[in-house]
């Protein structure tokens, strides 16, 4: 089976700075492959693996992409092979542009079995990309799927529903979207690290996005609660008495 | 202000089932597309229904015959739920229409347009958006809109709809064991992390939270990988949002993804055994201390 896991790139958010005027300093943020993204690559490596297939990574997106140092990583946690749209114009896109941008890379890879798609991106975390993308493509799509087994021609998966878990059976092509309870993503070893380097990155150039769905008119840094920071530490008894003692002040105890 | 017309789309009559009420605020005219209702939905003048999806189909697969509804009848806002079948169907449905299903954490009308408000860098930052097109594709948490009083006129107008052929069947349903959770009514409550070693430990978290009168909640790990308490007890970027009297956090490390959850808080406690958490950084009162210690005796305070 061939699997195809989209990938995103985004800043590390511990890394980005608030200014007094609430716009975002992302000067010291690296750009990572999402959080959730690394439990897509593992559910590709698997069932590439289960089915003697391959397991291709695309990712769409701006200049970030160009790093070396962020393919290789890709490549690291289990990757045959990885398929770059990098462009200034395809930085920023929403979900309906991404999902166009994944449509359109597809049809340049040869017989994609399945599309997978993260949990959500690490930055916005819409949930939506895999849906639109699936709508686009007119096959089988699901989100929520937390377990996916090959049988046969198809696949038999689990989604849990808020009150319950449905099993279905799935016909390929299709897109599912991830939870990231799904599995444990490998950490690559030095020998992922060192094979990373042989396999391939291909570049796609010339695709285009369409128009964003909406107009953004700001973006600020949410607004941070004074807090007291006080800190207690020490003797437990003591640093209990003081809390009992601050919680009552507060109204918090009972 | 508001617009012509709002259409709620349910992929089943319990899902969301508010949001009709909120839609009130936005548009004059409520309407609604109901899969599997036998009945008008509070709130809507008019309910679209549709057929229950036959068996081992999803009521996802009315995706396409219900975005070219929503055109033919130039729905102008289309609103779905949060939970994962409303967010399926959202995607769906936006996709075929030509725009993104846009994840809201505010929406308003201004002028004569939509204004939504979304968070951005996990949670670091809020924008401003209006929807470029028509219509705009939404999906509300609940609690996002504020429930309006009008009942809405209550026809109901059954539509024939044939699900997609699609090759996905539902072979099993399994119920899920769960325990009815209200963190948003809660005004105390004691939130839990990867402090915590073992699922059996949670126990000294319980106890304190009875004595505190407190609901329990989670960061994300906890819920989902680890498995120990069901998904609608985590809070943060991608949980729940809370606003408690206290937000006590035991074991939790702060990052920014859980912390947007909760910092809405009056008071926040946190209680960690490294002093360079950055939980400390966003806390009124910060113990530091190991919780395998603490907890125990501040339960028994409490208790006294
Ligand atoms: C897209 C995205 C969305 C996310 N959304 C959410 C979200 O909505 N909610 C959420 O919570 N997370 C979310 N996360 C995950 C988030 O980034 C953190 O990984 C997570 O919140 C950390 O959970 P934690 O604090 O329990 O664990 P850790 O970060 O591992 O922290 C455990 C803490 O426990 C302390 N500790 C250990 N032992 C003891 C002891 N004996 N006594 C006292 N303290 C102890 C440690 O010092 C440490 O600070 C998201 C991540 C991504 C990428």
């Amino acid at each position: 089976m061939k699997v195809v896991a989209c990938l995103k790139a985004a800043p590390e958010a511990e890394d980005i700075g608030t200014r007094p005027d609430r716009t975002l300093d992302l000067d010291k943020a690296a750009w990572k492959i999402g959080t959730y993204d690394l439990n897509t690559i593992e559910a590709a490596r698997v069932l590439a693996d289960e089915t003697g297939g391959v397991a291709v990574g695309l990712s769409v997106g701006g200049p970030a992409l160009a790093s070396s140092k962020l393919r290789k990583d890709a490549l690291s946690r289990g990757l045959d092979e990885f398929v770059v749209v990098s462009d200034e114009a395809l930085a920023d896109l929403d979900t309906f542009q991404t999902a166009c941008v994944l449509r359109d890379a597809l049809a340049g890879i040869d017989g994609v079995d399945l599309v997978l798609v993260g949990a959500g991106s690490s930055d916005v975390y819409a949930q939506q990309v895999g849906n639109e993308l699936g709508a686009l493509l007119g096959v089988a799509t699901l989100n929520g799927v937390n377990k996916v087994t090959p049988a046969g021609d198809h696949l038999v998966v689990e989604r849990p529903l808020e009150d319950a878990v449905q099993v279905i059976e799935v016909g390929l092509p299709a897109v599912l979207s991830l939870t990231s309870g799904i599995n444990t993503p490998r950490i690559p070893g030095m020998r992922d690290v060192l094979a990373a380097g042989k396999r391939p990155t291909t570049e796609v150039s010339g695709l285009s996005a369409p128009a964003p769905s909406t107009d953004r008119t700001s973006l600020l840094a949410v607004e941070q609660v004074e807090r007291a920071h006080r800190v207690v530490d020490g003797d437990t008894a003591d640093v209990v008495a003081q809390l009992v003692d601050y919680l009552n002040s507060v109204g918090g105890a009972r | 202000m508001s617009l012509g017309n709002a259409w709620v789309v349910l992929p089943n009559p319990a899902a969301a089932a508010g949001l009709a009420r909120g839609a009130r605020g936005l548009a004059d005219e409520v309407n609604a597309v109901v899969v599997g209702a036998d009945a008008a939905l509070p709130g809507a003048d008019l309910t679209v229904a549709v057929p229950a999806p036959p068996v081992g189909a999803l009521a996802e697969g009315y995706a396409a015959s219900i975005a070219e509804l929503l055109q033919a009848r130039g729905a102008q806002i289309v609103l779905l739920g949060a939970d994962v079948s409303s967010r399926l169907l959202a995607g769906l449905v936006a996709a075929r229409l030509g725009t993104s299903a846009l994840t809201v954490q505010g929406v308003a009308v201004e002028g004569d347009g939509l204004v939504v408000s979304r968070t951005a860098y996990a949670g670091l930052a809020t924008t401003t958006e209006r929807p470029a097109g028509s219509p705009a594709v939404l999906v509300v948490a609940p609690g996002v809109l504020p429930a309006q009083e009008e009942a809405g006129a209550g026809r109901v107008e059954h539509v024939d709809m044939a699900p997609a052929p699609e090759p996905l069947r539902v072979v099993e349903v399994r119920p899920k064991a769960g325990e009815p959770v209200n963190l948003a009514a809660a005004t105390r409550v004691v939130g839990v992390g990867r402090g915590f070693a073992d699922e059996a430990d949670l126990r000294l978290a319980r106890e304190l939270a009875a004595a505190l009168g407190a609901e329990l909640a989670c960061s994300r790990p906890l819920a989902e990988g680890l498995g120990w308490l069901p998904t609608e007890r985590y809070v943060g970027v991608s949980g729940a949002t809370i606003r408690p009297d206290l937000y006590l956090a035991v074991g939790v490390s702060g990052q920014v993804q859980h912390m947007v959850g909760v910092n809405q808080a009056k008071v926040i406690v946190a209680i960690n055994k490294d002093k360079n958490a950055p939980v400390f950084g966003q806390a009124d009162l910060g113990v530091v201390g190991d919780l395998y210690d603490v907890l125990p005796a501040l339960t028994n305070a409490l208790a006294r």
